[in-house]
């Protein structure tokens, strides 16, 4: 048996002090000690990309790391995208709705985790650089066309929205 | 009063439809799109114990014995199972034919890689992993059954010693004069293919949360069950219980492709709960137990295969000689997926004699299952080839050669020589359209071009029939008995006019929630927001099967209309009395119950619901106060299959054509897929958002098949396949994205006219591929037969032809 191992760890803006095992691994911190279950496992060894969660406005695999590396990290999960208050879906997730871009959703978060980082950094992507951004993340259902598709739509409408931002500026 | 189930969206009681037919968005996905959905390992209750499992690391071995011990003692610990208890209180799993199934966990011996030996409940999922290493387990090594085809020799080692032999079936079927046909026909082709094991692979795996209630001997079971009802009744005959005592709770799942499980997870958790005394247990799959020993295994399979040839290029005969290997044994009903290609056995064509030699043995592999289509994918890849073979021998292009052979509009409903009718089709429309869009001739044109650079490039056109909404009667054949396969539903109207339908199945991706919706919606004009899908479990939903068999769309469409009409009815007799006429007079339209013929005369829905509901002195006497309906759907007219497995068994007959160019890199054997064409027809497209996803996504699991996923085992069968690095699962990178059209020839006999639709592009894709593969491959003189056609299996052929 192992001792356990004090963290503070903020996800979603909230901050969390839990004391836990060093081989406790953050998916399973996420998903079992905070409740926070849309982070999904589909292989825990790295290569589906269902984990993805958001360190620092990184995607990362909450697969591969342990919760005790997160400690003092500043974490977003597919629960943080939603608006709080009034509830509204992001932008993506919106976009994902209305293209089809997902059948079980199980592998959506992950899908969605990786879009909010490849449109941060770069808002009107190619469908190259689409499929080089999600090309770690697999889906079984979709065939990937409804959520290439909803990538699109997603950059469109951020577009859309910072041209709005900006002409009311 | 029985009414006729409605075959056109016109016959709906609605001018016009508001969501039947449309893209509409589906109303899963908010809560998808937002992770808050309670997939099975969201699921947790306070004091429930977490299992992990030993497996075995031979693929055939006497378990001599068992140390747990250790084990027992360590803290967090709860309950150690063995083969020694399960013999105690379980069965071994049911199988068709019988006797062929092995206990959840081994007794006495292991036939595979990856069997469970023995199982822990502990307070974590890592307490448990930590007890395992306390278990001593001694084997004696037994001699390993790898190649099928020496199963049926005397000195084999058997699997199932009481079964003397390792044979699960051997069958022939003759259907037509045969021999006649070939020897009267002036060409016959005759080739050898090789489908190796690949499967389902849904992104989440199995999972389970099962307690037994020691005082009452009731059981509950929760989980991502693709066939709850199938699952309940299984289970209770593993326990010998009375099938009221075991109830099953599906939650929404991360896929399925029919490749799912559950049946051995299931009973070791709940077995655990048992010898925990009634402690709720969670069983929840990782991904290498999945890959070693889960359900993702399927179609194991040699053929030989021939087809006879008129010098008119009219195909008549068409015989197949099947080894399929089933792994330790058929508890993953993989006998069945052996017999559905009798469902459309000679594809689109009129041939008009057929055979079938099926031998179905086992091996020290893992146990094969049902994926997606369940059995065609590899029969339509052996047709289509040979089609392709006999097209070039005769010199006439490949998509001419089909057209000839096809059946025509007129001759539906066409009885193939297997049995099966198909409903309806146009296959020459479907491939006209697709050849169209492709643009053929100048796509011919343009390899010309390409190869006359030295270019190694090929078309390849594939047709197939997908069979929709199964019935049981074609799997009788492999000892399932049964006709009739029913899917209830209940439909509710509330006072307020709101309208909840119960469904005995979970999601899973289909989106058939988001289908029952638009249904009931369209039937009673209403808001689709005014319509609630809700999940009911074993023990309350109406009869039901769930999905499976490209079956549940239209099984479930024909339920909710039955249900809906039902209510009509009701009501109908309601506002007569009120409106002082005959419920003959009154009819549904727009929501509202109107008295034919007089304007004005007439009340909404909610308003007759809520009579009933409220005013039963305005009811006709003795009218039950209950605007709800329960209706319970199966296919109309099926039949017993004869000796000969002939019957009407699946209901409708889809249709789909595709064309894909590729391209090989003679340096790396890398196929590249150019370009990728499909028209389908599946009769009336009640959701073409769904419809069209599912074409996407067979397209993109066919690719898989086709040049990827393979489940690799060693000389003497330790398997090489563990991880997603070993399971090569297509990308966004590999998967085309297909240029899609349809053709609608409505079914005549189907609600609404809708054909099941789910399974057609992972029949037709492989096929297409190998076809355009050994197109490309053509020049060299070397062809390929053998899936996946990985870059290295291609390379050493380009090697050979050099
Ligand atoms: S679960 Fe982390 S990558 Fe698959
Ligand atoms: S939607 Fe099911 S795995 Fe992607």
């Amino acid at each position: 048996m192992t001792t356990g191992q004090k963290i503070s760890v903020t996800v979603n803006g909230v901050n969390y002090e839990r004391e836990v095992e060093p081989r406790l691994s953050l998916g399973d911190f996420l998903r079992h000690d905070l409740q926070l279950g849309g982070t999904h496992l589909g292989c825990e060894h790295g290569v589906c990309g269902a984990c993805s969660i958001l360190i620092d406005g990184k995607s990362v695999r909450a697969c591969l790391m342990l919760a005790i590396q997160a400690d003092g990290l500043e974490i977003t999960t597919i629960e943080g995208l939603r608006d709080p208050q009034g509830g509204h879906l992001h932008p993506i997730q919106q976009a994902f709705v209305e293209e089809h871009g997902l059948q079980c959703g199980f592998c959506t978060p992950g899908f969605i985790i990786s879009t909010v980082e490849l449109l941060a950094g770069n808002p009107s992507p190619s469908d190259e650089q689409i499929k080089d951004a999600l090309g770690g993340n697999l889906c079984r259902c979709t065939g990937y066309e409804t959520i290439l598709r909803s990538v699109r739509l997603a950059s469109a409408r951020v577009q859309a929205g910072k041209a709005a931002a900006h002409n009311s500026a | 009063m029985v009414r006729d189930i409605p075959n056109s969206p016109d016959m709906l009681p609605i001018t016009s439809t508001r969501y039947v037919g449309k893209a509409v968005k589906r109303i899963e996905d908010p809560a998808l799109v937002s992770g808050t959905v309670e997939f099975i390992d969201n699921y947790s209750v306070p004091g429930m114990a977490h299992c992990a499992m030993m497996r075995s690391p031979h693929p055939h071995a006497r378990v001599l014995s068992v140390d747990t011990g250790a084990a027992e003692k360590m803290p967090g610990v709860y309950a150690v199972l063995t083969g020694e208890d399960v013999k105690k209180w379980c069965n071994p799993m049911a199988t068709s034919p019988e006797g062929w199934g092995a206990y959840c966990l081994a007794v006495d011996k292991v036939r595979f890689v990856g069997e469970p030996v023995v199982a822990v409940a502990a307070t974590s999922r890592y307490v448990a992993e930590d007890a395992l290493e306390l278990i001593d387990v001694e084997y004696e090594l037994l001699p390993v059954l790898v190649d099928p085809h020496k199963a049926l020799e005397a000195d084999s080692p058997t699997l199932f010693e009481e079964n003397k032999t390792n044979v699960i079936q051997d069958r022939s079927y003759t259907w037509g004069e045969i021999d006649q046909v070939f020897s009267e026909a002036d060409h016959v082709f005759t080739e050898k293919f090789r489908w190796n094991r690949c499967g389902a692979n849904p992104m989440e795996t199995f999972g389970c949360v099962c307690d037994w209630d020691t005082v009452n001997d009731y059981v509950t079971c929760r989980g991502s069950y693709q066939t709850p009802g199938f699952m309940a009744l299984g289970r209770a005959g593993s326990f010998n219980l009375p099938s009221n005592k075991i109830k099953v709770i599906s939650h929404p799942h991360g896929g399925s492709f029919g490749g799912k499980g559950g049946p051995r997870g299931t009973e070791i958790a709940a077995l655990l709960s048992r010898k925990a005394g009634g402690r709720p247990v969670k069983y929840i799959e990782d991904r290498v137990e999945y890959l070693l020993a889960g359900a993702g295994q399927s179609w194991d399979r040699y053929y030989k295969a021939s087809i006879a040839v008129k010098a008119d290029g009219s195909v008549s005969g068409f015989k197949v000689d099947l080894l399929d290997d089933q792994g330790a044994g058929s508890e993953g009903w993989g006998t069945i997926s052996v017999a559905k290609p009798l469902a459309a056995f000679t594809g689109c064509y009129r041939i008009e004699a057929a055979q079938y030699n099926m031998k179905l043995v086992v091996s020290n592999r893992a146990p094969t299952f049902a994926y997606r289509g369940y059995g065609p994918p590899p029969h339509n890849l052996v047709l289509e080839s040979l089609m392709d073979i006999a097209a070039r021998e005769l010199g006439v292009d490949a998509a001419e050669f089909r057209r000839r052979n096809y059946i025509q509009p007129e001759q539906f409903p066409y009885t193939i020589p297997s049995g099966n009718e198909y409903d309806s089709g146009d296959y020459e429309a479907v491939l006209d359209k697709v050849l169209g869009m492709a643009d053929y001739q100048a796509l011919r044109a343009e390899q010309e071009k390409l190869r006359a650079e030295g270019k190694l490039v090929g078309i390849g056109v594939a047709s197939t029939v997908e069979p929709g909404v199964f019935d049981w009667n074609a799997y009788s054949t492999v000892g399932v008995a049964g006709v009739g396969v029913p899917e209830g539903v209940k439909v509710a109207i509330d006072i307020m006019g709101q309208i909840t339908v119960t469904v005995g199945f979970s999601l899973e991706g289909q989106g058939q929630y988001t289908l029952a919706a638009q249904l009931v919606a369209d039937y009673f004009c209403v808001e689709m927001e005014s319509v609630r899908v809700a999940y009911a479990a074993t023990d309350v939903a109406p009869p039901h099967f769930g999905p499976g068999g490209s079956r549940l769309g239209v099984a479930m469409s024909g339920a909710i209309l039955g249900a809906c009409q039902k209510i009509e009815d009701k009501f109908a007799q309601v506002v007569a009395r009120l409106m002082q006429t005959e419920p003959g007079n009154v009819e549904l339209m727009d929501g509202h119950m109107r008295v034919k013929g007089v304007p004005g005369a007439e009340m909404h829905i909610a308003q007759v619901a809520g009579t009933m509901l409220n005013r039963s002195d305005l009811l006709p006497p003795g009218m039950e106060p209950c605007p709800e309906a329960t209706y319970v759907w199966t296919a109309p007219n099926r039949n017993q299959p004869d000796d000969q497995g002939r019957c009407r068994s699946y209901l409708t007959a889809a249709n789909a054509c595709h064309v894909a160019l590729v391209e090989i890199d003679p340096g790396t054997g890398v196929t590249d897929i150019l370009k990728y064409f499909i028209v389908d027809d599946c009769g009336t497209r009640l959701n073409p958002a769904t419809v069209e996803g599912q074409i996407q996504g067979g397209v993109a699991q066919g690719v898989g098949a086709a040049f990827f996923e393979e489940y690799v085992y060693t000389e003497d069968c330790q398997p090489l396949v563990s991880l997603f690095s070993d399971y090569l699962l297509p990308t966004i990178h590999e998967v085309p994205i297909a240029a899609k059209g349809d053709v609608v020839t409505p079914s005549p006999v189907a609600p609404l006219g809708a054909k099941g639709c789910g399974e057609g592009a992972i029949h037709t894709t492989p096929a297409t591929l190998m076809c355009a593969v050994n197109d490309a491959l053509f020049p060299l003189g070397v062809q390929i037969r053998e899936t996946p056609m990985s870059p290295n299996r291609v390379w050493t052929l380009i090697q050979q032809a050099q």
